[in-house]
């Protein structure tokens, strides 16, 4: 049901905005109609390939059988180009659910030592979680770390552990500041650069009119708090593998960030709603919100919502603790590791480097329905995905701005425990929302709650 | 009544014969008969048995297995006693649920069942005209499955485009937000009443349909205006429906899930991880993938049931509803 277990805490990239969780589930009748439609013609493709050599999905006869999990649109694509391309492997996909439905499952697969995939898409906060259970390969054994110097550092940095690679990195969510500028004129507001320009801005527009807002604050988007967090250089959590892990949510930089955004909430300056959702959508399509610090992958979220707005939006850089840096952050982003129950691991590996380090495979996957960002520099650089345009953008060239912010940011390192994090603060943070509770308070809450949790599990907690 | 009835002439009888003869022995013919018309009989219950141990007996026994353990990230699988317990009887997290869906069952029981009440005599008496179809029109909340039941109303009453929303800000109620932190307990509320009215409705028309005509008649002849034929006849003879259906709807209360589960789609500040104990349980469970502490409460939550069970059953033998 993705409605995932906890859909709102899943939401980006997830195709989860509030209205769609409806469609969503009547999409799953479809997909159960059409799954029976599907079956019988997995049947025929059997008896076509003992005729043909090459069957439907594209393999060779013989071919070593490949199980792949992912949820993002279109990647039958790409398994089909893979197939075709060679005639060893045989990749079957399957769509098990976004997020974490998926990860559910894996976790029951691996523990049950069957029916686990031999590579899966898993987020960049997921992974540690597979590899403090020694699920994931160490594919460095095969040949992995050749590929190290085509990606942005940080994404390199989240799949391994010095020159032990668990993963490929694969897309990214470069964080960005969206804004309307048709309003931004309206209000002569001008980008902000800094964070104080940014507090200053909020407070000018509020007073101006009570009704509209700089932008909307979702503090229960825990991994949308954390990039901020990121590229405060305030990120709570460290985490290197073994049983030592930092939480602080409470030091001194943790409750400075908590502070200066809770100024402005405390003032009302700011919208108050969970993100990714229509009703965001719907603020910031009809001028209640201004501007949306969100990702690379914003716009494909929004534009199904946005009406009165296309063409009015704008990407800058975010804005900076200290005027003239560039400090950016990431929210979101799947790497694509192989699984210890893997029978064919270095055929499994050949294909996650295929998918993941080639140009083949992105000139592919930043195309619709996909739509992804890379973190492979080559595709990164091509002059054809600076000049993507969006129809909410209008003519600019967002990737421009993207690019430059995923080159910039810096790598977080994930504690082992993301969907507890995740679970817990959709409601430790609910207060933030209604203005019950203030950040700072939640901060130091969601604190307690997550090292009593780390303690449980058997971890060593460090608080700073 | 009757097969109440029956049973207990046979059993008399039994007694009886056994009274009247000597001290039941083994290798006596009438135990041997007794015997064997039970050992023929288990052949029937076997399937019931096997599926019962199956799927209650092993499941239950597992999750109590499970909850003397801890499966920890770093350290493995212990055996840890009684400490998921002692968590769990600590966690506040869990009982303040337990509070929220015992006075949700408080509010929500009277009232469904005083309109399941209402109509079901609408029915019976026959006033309402085509009272065939009107019934199968209000069962049909039932037949709707409770995700897609609560999908619909997350659409009905969404705070932009809801037709509700729209419908309270055109009554004078700008803003109204069904699914926000004040209104979402009245909300659910509601939709827990759309769902099951019709079932419980269903269930007493069938009781009032069999009042004997005849205890009727004589009320009537007696002069007893309609009212006091509903009130002071029918309701009392149907007392018995009524109190099992409260007990089957305080069940369904205490394991409310569904329903604010997928509205914690549409407004997660509204609607926390442990908003209903078994809510809780499953974000113990699935979010934090602590399968043992879940365990725990879920055989804590079992034996409330259980408690609750014995204790309704209790009252009505003593009350003479059943032997």
């Amino acid at each position: 049901m993705q409605i995932s277990k906890n859909p709102n805490h899943r939401r980006r990239r997830l195709g989860i905005s509030g209205a769609a969780v409806g469609l969503a589930s009547l999409g799953m009748m479809a997909t159960a109609v059409s799954g029976a439609a599907s079956a019988s013609s997995t049947r025929a493709n059997k008896a076509a390939h003992k005729t043909v050599a090459r069957a439907a999905n594209g393999c060779a006869k013989g071919a070593v059988p490949i199980t792949f999990w992912a949820w993002v649109p279109g990647m039958n694509r790409l398994v089909k180009q893979y197939n075709t391309s060679q005639s060893k492997v045989c990749v079957t996909l399957d769509d098990v659910g976004a997020g974490n439905p998926e990860y559910v499952k894996l976790a029951e697969a691996l523990k049950s030592g069957n029916g686990a995939p031999d590579v899966a898409e898993v987020e960049y906060d997921e992974l540690p979680s597979f590899e403090v259970t020694h699920n994931v390969v160490n594919i460095a054994k095969y040949g992995a770390n050749k590929y190290k110097k085509y990606f942005d550092p940080w994404a390199w940095k989240e799949v391994s552990q010095g020159s032990a690679v668990y993963a490929m990195p694969g897309d990214a969510g470069p964080m960005g500041f969206y804004y309307n500028t048709k309003l931004f004129a309206k209000y002569h507001l001008t980008i902000p650069h800094t964070w104080a320009q940014f507090a200053a801005d909020a407070a000018k527009l509020h007073k101006e009119n009570p009704k509209a807002y700089l932008t909307n604050f979702s503090a229960t988007d825990l991994q949308w708090v954390l990039s901020l967090m990121s590229q405060d250089n305030a990120f709570p959590f460290k985490y290197t593998g073994g049983s030592n892990v930092t939480i602080d949510f409470t030091g001194k930089k943790q409750m400075a960030f908590a502070n200066f955004w809770q100024k402005m909430l405390g003032a009302h300056e700011l919208n108050g709603i969970p993100d990714v959702t229509a009703q965001a959508f719907g603020a910031m399509d009809r001028g209640v919100d201004l501007s949306w610090l969100s990702s690379a992958w914003g716009p494909s979220y929004f534009a199904p919502d946005a009406k009165q707005s296309v063409g009015d939006w704008r990407t800058s850089a975010m804005p900076q603790w200290k005027a003239g840096q560039h400090v950016a952050a990431n929210w979101g982003g799947s790497s694509y590791p192989v699984f210890s129950t893997s029978k064919h691991p270095a055929q499994a590996a050949a294909f996650s480097e295929w998918l993941n380090g080639t140009s083949a495979a992105w000139k592919t996957e930043v195309t619709a329905p996909s739509s992804l960002f890379p973190t492979f520099k080559p595709e990164l650089n091509s002059p054809a995905f600076a000049n993507i345009t969006v129809p909410v953008s209008g003519p600019s060239h967002p990737n421009a701005v993207f690019g430059e912010a995923g080159k910039n940011a810096a790598a977080v390192s994930w504690p082992p425990f993301m969907t507890e994090a995740l679970t817990l603060s959709g409601t430790t943070f609910a207060g933030v929302l209604n203005g019950k509770e203030s950040l700072p308070q939640a901060f130091k809450t969601f604190q307690g709650q997550l090292v009593k949790y780390a303690k449980q599990e058997g971890f060593t907690v460090h608080t700073n | 009544m009757s097969v109440t009835g029956t049973l207990r002439t046979v059993r008399g009888r039994a007694l009886g014969a056994t009274d009247a003869g000597r001290p039941l022995e083994p290798g006596r013919s009438h135990a041997n008969w007794v015997h064997q018309r039970d050992r023929r009989g288990a052949w029937f219950v076997v399937p019931f048995v096997i599926a019962f141990i199956l799927f209650t007996l092993v499941p239950v026994g597992y999750s109590i297995y499970t909850s003397l353990y801890n499966t920890r990230l770093i350290g493995g699988t212990v055996f840890s006693g009684f400490q998921n317990y002692t968590a769990t009887f600590q966690a506040g997290d869990f009982w303040s649920g337990f509070i929220r869906v015992i006075i949700f069952g408080a509010i929500q029981i009277p009232i469904m069942l005083a309109i399941a009440f209402f109509f079901a005599t609408m029915f019976d008496l026959g006033i309402a005209k085509w009272g065939g179809a009107f019934r199968t029109i209000f069962f049909i909340p039932f037949a709707v499955p409770a995700v897609v039941a609560s999908v619909m109303w997350s659409f009905l009453l969404e705070p932009q485009f809801g037709p509700f929303t729209h419908f309270a800000s055109v009554l004078g109620f700008q803003g109204t937000n069904f699914l926000g932190t004040n209104l979402i307990f009245p909300t659910l509320i509601l939709i827990v009443i759309w769902e099951w009215t019709g079932y419980n409705m269903v269930i007493l028309f069938t009781a009032l349909k069999a009042v004997p005509r005849e205890v009727i008649e004589a009320a009537v002849l007696d002069g007893a205006s309609l009212a006091k034929v509903v009130l002071r006849v029918k309701l009392p003879l149907v007392r018995p429906a009524i109190v099992v259906l409260v007990f089957l709807n305080a069940i369904g209360a205490l394991q409310l899930f569904t329903e604010p589960l997928i509205l914690q789609a549409y407004a997660p500040q509204s609607i926390s991880n442990n908003w209903t104990p078994t809510l809780y349980l499953y974000n113990t469970a699935i979010g934090g993938q602590q399968y043992n502490l879940a365990a725990a409460g879920a055989v804590i939550f079992g034996l409330v049931i259980v408690v609750l069970s014995l204790v309704s059953l209790i009252s009505r033998r003593r009350r003479g509803e059943f032997a």
